[in-house]
């Protein structure tokens, strides 16, 4: 017999409260659905689409470990064999669709138990009348959603900040989840799990861990600090030795650092380089280069994509208090902390940044 | 005459509702209730085309991926076929073989989550066959009933297909490594060679899953025809009597041959043509083949939210002002028409463009060596329900195996250049230029226009599949295909699980593992749906099942955020 260690939910949750959230999200994963199984209580998911073009969800098809086969047959809750997580609405891939489909966010979500509903929300929010489902505009919707919700996740690049819909000149006045119940007066806390799609295993995890009862530490912009807290230029590139030898790709098929045709890089924090994407297959820089999706402002602050980030003195100049997001000013101050690093490790050497 | 709406119509892309006004038919069973007329209403807009004007022209190829986050990689595909056509630069071989790979590999997953996923459940519950209703009763469902097993094993199976996107192109959705005329990625013997591991399995899933649960529905065919027309008292052949359109059909074509690509790009300069050394062929097929022009495309307004003045143009003088409470308006989509006349797009037209209406296809596993033929005669050449499905199961056997052909067939090109030597490096944009992108995404023909004015998007316009589709009625008044489509579908004042049992009376399911004996399939199927919710499933207002009316829009696999992505406001 497989002798498998057990780490029951009431010790898992001691470990994750002695060892804070954003250390067991990364190391705990598979104790995290042994915990979520072990729950007893059904889980309401309420899955809403906005201006989204669906690839969050294609996205979250693609998750793996658990997988969502795992997730929508395995992981079922207690003895009632009823899945953990089938939605109770979800237009993508939910059975129900017209009235029904209404009537269950209705009767399952709106009456569901309290204390046990989540909503995750893909897709931006535009100015009224720009989508509609039902006859109903989106943002009704997603209103009545949240005033009910226990846990509100964003995902995606859209749901998060606004995404290309709110890119310039903002056509429909789209914004993301957050500013939007701002706007609207509804004070709760949104976890942002951006990327362009959202990552699988960022939204997999997440979820698990509000069902547990564990909510991740949030950086400033809403963020779990497990999945956006590390630099993807400065602490997990493993093209980091060319740029560090003056190495760049400059035209296609050129081994190098991406620096210079434009990586973003430098200006960027998620998890991407370590994590990959698609069962730890490949990521954006391997192919190409990072475009800097799970930052706020973008597209527009990383466009045009093949265009070098500001060069130092350029950003320097710059007051960060006038940046808005601040986050081009932190990837400087990276920028120019290594910089100073080398310029003392490699003594004599003289390189200049591009 | 009674109004039935599907508002919104799930397991599609986007937000969708169809209006259908009914009539009644009398025969010497009963009085039944068909749809009448359809309009179909498109109901997001995010403004696409005015977000891409005057950004870098390369930034289309990310940007305009998140039309569409189902099929993303079409739209970047396309994106960079106008903007090769722009630049005047055809990619080298070695670029035309790992974009095919790509595209290949991306492609099996789309048909097969469409298959499964989005058309698979209804049906599954028509042809009484378990594997494709998705699997209500968790593992154990599985393990007894055979419960959504194939439905479960696509899930696992659709992420080796983008696993092989991924190799390719960083990550699946949205891909990074396409560069006008060429690549980014180098090709390298681990990605070559895991690209044809992972589709051998591929391989192995679609030929003996995929295609023999396809050929268990269409097992049942007769039975649902004989059934139906008895109770009825009408003339059902079946699932081809579902969803047919004008016998128009339309493909750009799709995969082109490194060997005289010039042929590809003529019909980017606006000549008439087939594409005919591509996999899938150009034409606009009207009951024959014909060769396609893009020069022929032209998009009408009247019943779309935007002013009259603007209707008929061609796409490269297409304008958008809107007028959002337009009288008689009913959709953001335009109605794009070829010859004037309304074309059907997708998986059928690519095959009767290239095959005519009797398919033979052979492929051989080039690591197994193992042989399969499928063979298919469109049963009704206006297009159908099951003709569609056919022809994506057909691809996805073609695709699988073309894919591992090409991978093997890169390696003799692995140290070549990946862009077209004239690229001096990333710095590189054409000052003043124009270019059009032709090439037929899973849902059907795809169209993206580029012009360039001083290094700048000054122009972008896109025709996409589900307007083609979806879109409404035009200046003519002639309804679109699915508003056609619909026309004549039966809505039963039955539910789900009545309907099942009329097809299929007999009580020989083992339920017992759910504590419920021997049963019917309407019975078993009523005893998974409810815990669940679902016991009225598809039911709308006025007691109309629509699960035929709904299968039938979904058998062209709408993608609505595609449709309606460029209009101004």
């Amino acid at each position: 017999m497989e002798i498998k260690p057990k780490l029951t939910r009431r010790n898992f949750m001691k470990l994750a409260a002695a060892m804070g959230a954003t250390a067991f999200l990364t190391t705990y994963k598979s104790e995290i659905v042994e915990a979520v199984e072990q729950s007893k209580d059904y889980w309401h998911i309420n899955w809403l689409n906005g201006a989204a073009c669906t690839g969050c969800t294609v996205s979250f098809a693609q998750a793996s470990e658990p997988d969502l086969v795992q997730i929508l047959t395995e992981i079922t809750v207690g003895n009632s064999g009823l899945p953990i997580a089938l939605p109770d609405y979800m237009e993508t891939i939910h059975p129900a669709s017209g009235k029904l489909a209404e009537k269950l966010k209705d009767e399952r979500w709106v009456n569901g138990t309290p204390g046990k509903r989540v909503l995750i929300v893909e897709g931006a929010v535009q100015q009224e009348g720009f989508c509609t489902i039902a006859g109903k505009d989106f943002r009704d919707h997603l209103k009545e959603a949240a005033e009910v919700a226990d846990a509100i996740i964003a995902v995606g690049q859209c749901a998060t900040y606004g995404g290309i819909p709110a890119a310039k000149p903002n056509p429909t006045g789209a914004m993301g989840v957050s500013d939007f119940l701002k706007e609207v007066g509804i004070n709760k806390p949104v976890i942002n799990i951006p990327l362009c799609p959202v990552h699988p295993d960022h939204l997999v995890l997440t979820i698990a861990a509000v069902m547990i009862g564990a909510m991740p530490d949030l950086d400033n912009y809403g963020r779990p600090k497990a999945f956006f807290g590390k630099n993807m230029h400065d602490e997990i590139c493993p093209y980091r030795p060319y740029y560090d030898r003056g190495v760049f790709t400059r035209r296609p098929g050129e081994e190098g650092c991406r620096y210079v045709m434009g990586c973003k890089g430098p200006i960027t924090w998620t998890d991407c380089a370590l994590r990959k994407w698609n069962m730890h297959t490949s990521y954006c820089v391997e192919t190409n280069m990072c475009l800097g999706c799970s930052e706020p402002g973008w597209p527009d602050k990383f466009s045009p994509f093949y265009k070098p980030v500001a060069s130092l003195p350029a950003v320097l100049g710059v007051d960060f208090g006038t940046l808005g997001q601040g986050l081009l000013g932190a990837a400087a101050a990276g920028i120019v902390i290594h910089g100073v690093k080398r310029a003392v490790t490699s003594g004599k050497k003289e390189e200049k940044e591009e | 005459m009674a109004t039935v709406k599907m508002d919104p119509v799930t397991r599609i892309e986007g937000h969708l509702g169809v209006t259908m006004e009914t009539k009644d038919i009398t025969t010497s069973t009963g009085t039944w209730t068909v749809v009448d007329k359809a309009y179909s209403h498109t109901n997001l807009f995010r403004g696409w085309e005015i977000i891409l004007k005057g950004r870098d022209p390369r930034d289309a190829f990310f940007l305009t991926q998140r039309i569409c986050g189902v099929c993303p990689a079409p739209h970047g595909e396309t994106a960079i076929q106008a903007l090769d056509h722009a630049y005047g630069m055809t990619p080298p071989p070695a670029a035309i073989l790992a974009r095919n790979i790509l595209h290949g590999a991306y492609y099996v997953y789309d048909h097969m989550i469409h298959t499964y996923l989005l058309i698979g459940p209804e049906l599954g519950v028509l042809a009484k066959y378990p594997p494709m209703v998705p699997p209500a009763l968790g593992k154990d469902g599985i393990k007894a009933l055979g419960l959504g097993s194939s439905y479960a094993a696509c899930i696992q199976m659709q992420r080796k297909a983008n696993k092989v996107v991924a190799l390719w192109g960083g990550k699946f959705p949205h891909h990074t490594s396409e560069y006008p005329s060429g690549m980014t990625v180098k090709p390298t013997l681990d990605r070559i060679a895991n690209t044809i591991s992972n589709m051998t399995e591929l391989w192995d899933f679609v030929v003996n899953v995929m295609v023999p649960d396809f050929m268990a529905i269409v097992s049942k065919n007769d039975h649902i025809a004989e059934t139906v027309s008895t109770l009825l008292d009408i003339d059902f052949n079946g699932l081809q009597d579902l969803g047919p359109t004008y016998g128009n059909f339309l493909s750009y074509g799709l995969f082109p041959d490194y060997n005289d690509y010039d042929k590809w790009v003529a019909v980017q300069d606006g000549e008439e043509g087939y594409r005919d050394n591509a996999l899938i062929k150009a034409g606009a097929w009207d009951g024959d083949f014909k060769k396609f022009t893009h020069t022929k495309i032209k998009e009408y307004v009247k019943y779309s939210r935007y002013d009259d003045s603007i209707t008929g143009r061609h796409p490269s003088q297409g304008d958008v002002k809107v007028v959002k409470d337009k009288p008689g308006a009913y959709g953001w989509m335009k109605a794009p028409r070829y010859e004037d006349k309304v074309y059907e797009v997708g998986p059928l037209a690519r095959m009767i463009n290239t095959y005519g209406l009797n398919w033979k296809i052979d492929v051989t596993n080039p690591v197994t060596g193992e042989s399969f033929t499928f063979k298919w005669k469109v049963l009704n050449p206006k297009g159908s329900v099951v003709d569609r499905v056919a022809a994506r199961v057909a691809q996805t056997v073609l695709f699988a195996t073309k894919t591992m052909e090409w991978a093997v067939e890169l390696k003799q090109f692995m140290h070549d250049d990946i862009v077209n030597a004239k690229i001096p490096d990333y710095s590189y944009v054409p000052d003043n230029a124009e270019g059009m992108g032709l090439w037929d995404a899973p849902r059907g023909a795809l169209l993206h226009y580029t012009k360039i004015r001083n290094k700048k998007i000054d122009h972008y316009q896109c025709i996409v599949p589900s307007t083609w589709n979806l879109g409404p009625r035009d200046d003519m008044g002639q309804p679109g295909p699915v508003e056609k489509a619909l026309e004549g579908t039966w809505l039963p004042k039955l539910d789900v699980p009545t309907v099942a049992n009329a097809l299929y009376p007999e009580k020989d399911i083992d339920a017992s593992a759910f504590g419920l004996g021997t049963v019917s399939w309407g019975d078993a199927l009523a005893a998974a749906l409810t815990p669940l919710g679902l016991a009225q499933l598809n039911m709308e207002e006025g007691g109309y099942n629509t699960s035929l009316a709904i299968t039938v829009v979904r058998s062209f696999d709408p993608c609505i955020a595609c449709g309606v992505h460029f209009i101004i406001k």
